[in-house]
């Protein structure tokens, strides 16, 4: 069997648009799940609803508003359209950019259930010994939810890699800009291709099978051994 | 949570205070009486009462991690006034928490590590060494911490305390897991020790009453979240007496080391020598040392006995005498400017005719103190 230099290119843009979702969630999902953990106040519950729509949205939804939100014909749409030199719509940034807010949740649930549990505990007994907020973050929470963030990762590779109603939606399916896996997967079903999309679509079930067969057992031996330290369990429950 | 407030971004030096001082702190556990406490710069000093008064609150408060007003200054900087309060970090304190609270997910040796590198008086590698060793850790060292049992994840968190060396630290049951023998022969000399080469205002909060009289020479007293000032053990022990609370009553005894011969501790207490023995800490000519004496170890004549294997034999005024719920008497003594119990039977109390306010003759063996 043989797969297509065109279903390579959108492989290959498949995991790189995964790879860098995770990679910028991962910035941005830690400090906010932590910062989440910590807020006393009943706007978080407004927050972490906002942050969870993704998950109940139908794709097409969130792809709807994002290219509202796009559109040069409005300003959120020009701003961007200048701070990334060029529209958003139908480019590969773009689909970067939807893929963050798609995944968001992905990235954040996981971690906020960790921090839930042994946040305050572990950041209080970081202060008491003059240890500051960012140090604690960095030094003893991470530490303390590896298993969590492995999930969490896992979970937001896993997700972008199926990504398929919002790439659909603002990416459209321009090969090597665009065109990824799902959509190539969709178009050689469309031209009656079944061939070329059995190919597509157990590699990409080998992929994901593997990545997450490796998550879950990394995540279980990070996962703390004794009962001394409460731990959230990995969230890798959910995959089943 | 931790109070965070602006204005305190930066400490402020205020207070001619050098030591702890604070003015109505009132948490909302005690709204009706302000909490008051003045103690020095450093010292060890006890903290106990019976269960819920409300000492891990004032730990809490005192480390800025309950909502609280009032005015605490340390070392002459502001940590709170009114309801403005320094975040936890900024205070130059550490607290002990009952459950340990290791660092999970990281070893022993990173638990220490990082408790050492954000110390503001960071102890010398050989320092480390030392208490590493008193501590017994060594063996534990690479292991995770998830997997310490209650007894050694306690010892590793007063550990990680110590390694922080903070100008006030706050200890809150920190050894209820560990066993009796080991706190008494292993961990409290260790830690007299080591706060006799680096001072720091110690608060050791515990129940059992044994570690305060070998520790402090002072004690805090809560009770339905009203704190005391500070008081002489005899207080403490009378006071815990009457809330029921310990069995066994053992008195300290407080006397000046005068010679050490064949594992035989000679003491002064008074003017009056007295011996212990199987005693484990390493004591100089001069050095005052503490003892526990446990009152039904005493016996007590009514004329000066003569020659007795019973190496100890000290003159003592009965200063009262108290009926215990099992028929027994304890009686209150007085030598040398120290205060301590003895149980008896009342038989022996009947036939001995009693009388407070004379000088009788107490014993006790040299094995029957309990020192460091």
């Amino acid at each position: 069997m043989s797969i297509a230099a065109a279903d390579w290119q959108a492989l290959w843009l498949t995991l790189k648009l995964a790879g860098l979702t995770t990679l910028l969630l991962f910035i941005i999902g830690v400090p906010l799940a932590w910062k989440l953990s910590q807020w006393q106040s009943r706007w978080r519950h407004g927050i972490e609803v906002l942050i969870t729509l993704p998950l109940v949205l139908p794709p097409t939804v969130l792809g709807f508003y994002l290219l509202l939100l796009f559109s040069p014909n409005y300003a959120p749409g020009q701003w961007l359209s200048q701070l990334f030199d060029g529209p958003l719509v139908f480019s590969f940034t773009g689909l970067v950019f939807a893929s963050v807010i798609y995944s968001l949740p992905f990235m954040v649930q996981p971690l906020l259930a960790a921090f839930n549990a042994n946040g305050q505990r572990l950041t209080q007994a970081a202060a008491v010994l003059g240890i500051p907020p960012w140090a604690a973050l960095l030094k003893v929470l991470l530490p303390a939810s590896r298993a969590a963030i492995v999930s969490a990762c896992a979970l937001t590779f896993a997700h972008t890699l199926g990504e398929f109603g919002v790439v659909l939606m603002i990416g459209g399916s321009i090969p090597g800009e665009t065109q990824v896996v799902s959509i190539a997967l969709y178009q050689h079903v469309e031209a009656m291709e079944y061939g070329a999309a059995h190919r597509l679509a157990l590699m990409l079930m080998g992929i994901t099978t593997v990545l997450l067969l490796a998550a879950r057992w990394l995540g279980h031996s990070l996962a703390p051994r004794g009962s001394n330290n409460e731990q959230a369990k990995p969230v890798m429950g959910v995959l089943g | 949570m931790e109070i965070t407030l602006p204005l305190f971004g930066t400490a402020s030096t205020t207070s001619d205070s050098t030591g702890l001082s604070v003015t109505g702190l009132v948490t909302l556990l005690n709204a009706a009486t302000p909490w008051q406490l003045e103690l020095p710069a450093s010292g060890i000093f006890g903290l106990t009462g019976p269960s819920g008064s409300g000492k891990s609150t004032l730990l809490a408060a005192l480390a800025g991690q309950r909502h609280c007003r009032g005015n605490i200054t340390f070392a002459n900087t502001v940590w709170q006034r009114g309801r403005r309060a320094l975040v936890t970090h900024k205070r130059t304190l550490s607290l002990g928490f009952q459950d340990s609270r290791l660092f999970a997910g990281q070893s022993v040796a990173d638990n220490l590590a990082l408790a050492r590198r954000y110390s503001r008086r960071p102890l010398s590698e050989e320092e480390c060494g030392r208490l590493l060793k008193a501590f017994g850790i060594e063996a534990l060292l690479h292991q995770p911490v998830e997997l310490l049992s209650g007894g050694e994840a306690q010892r590793v968190a007063v550990l990680r305390q110590l390694y922080n060396n903070a100008p006030l630290q706050l200890f809150d049951e920190p050894l209820s897991a560990v066993d009796r023998a080991q706190v008494l022969r292993r961990l409290l000399p260790t830690l007299r020790d080591f706060w006799a080469r680096y001072p720091a205002l110690v608060i050791w909060t515990s129940h059992d009453f044994d570690e305060i009289q070998l520790l402090a020479q002072r004690c805090l007293w809560m009770d339905s979240a009203n704190l005391s000032a500070p008081l002489p053990l005899p207080e403490i022990a009378q006071r815990l007496n009457s809330h029921g609370v310990g069995d066994s009553c053992r008195s300290r005894i407080e006397a000046r080391v005068e010679a050490l011969n064949n594992g035989l501790l000679t003491l002064d207490l008074g003017g009056i020598s007295i011996f212990a023995d199987r005693v484990t800490g390493h004591y100089r000519k001069g050095d005052t040392a503490a003892f526990l004496l446990e009152a039904g170890d005493i016996s007590l004549s009514v004329e000066k006995p003569g020659l007795s294997s019973i190496l100890n034999c000290l003159p003592v005024t009965l200063v009262a005498k108290q009926k215990l719920t099992d028929g027994r008497i304890r009686l209150q003594l007085a030598a040398a400017d120290q205060v301590f119990y003895a149980d008896i039977s009342r038989l022996s109390c009947e036939r001995l005719e009693l009388r407070e306010g004379t000088t009788y003759f107490a014993q006790f063996k040299a094995g029957s103190l309990a020192g460091l």
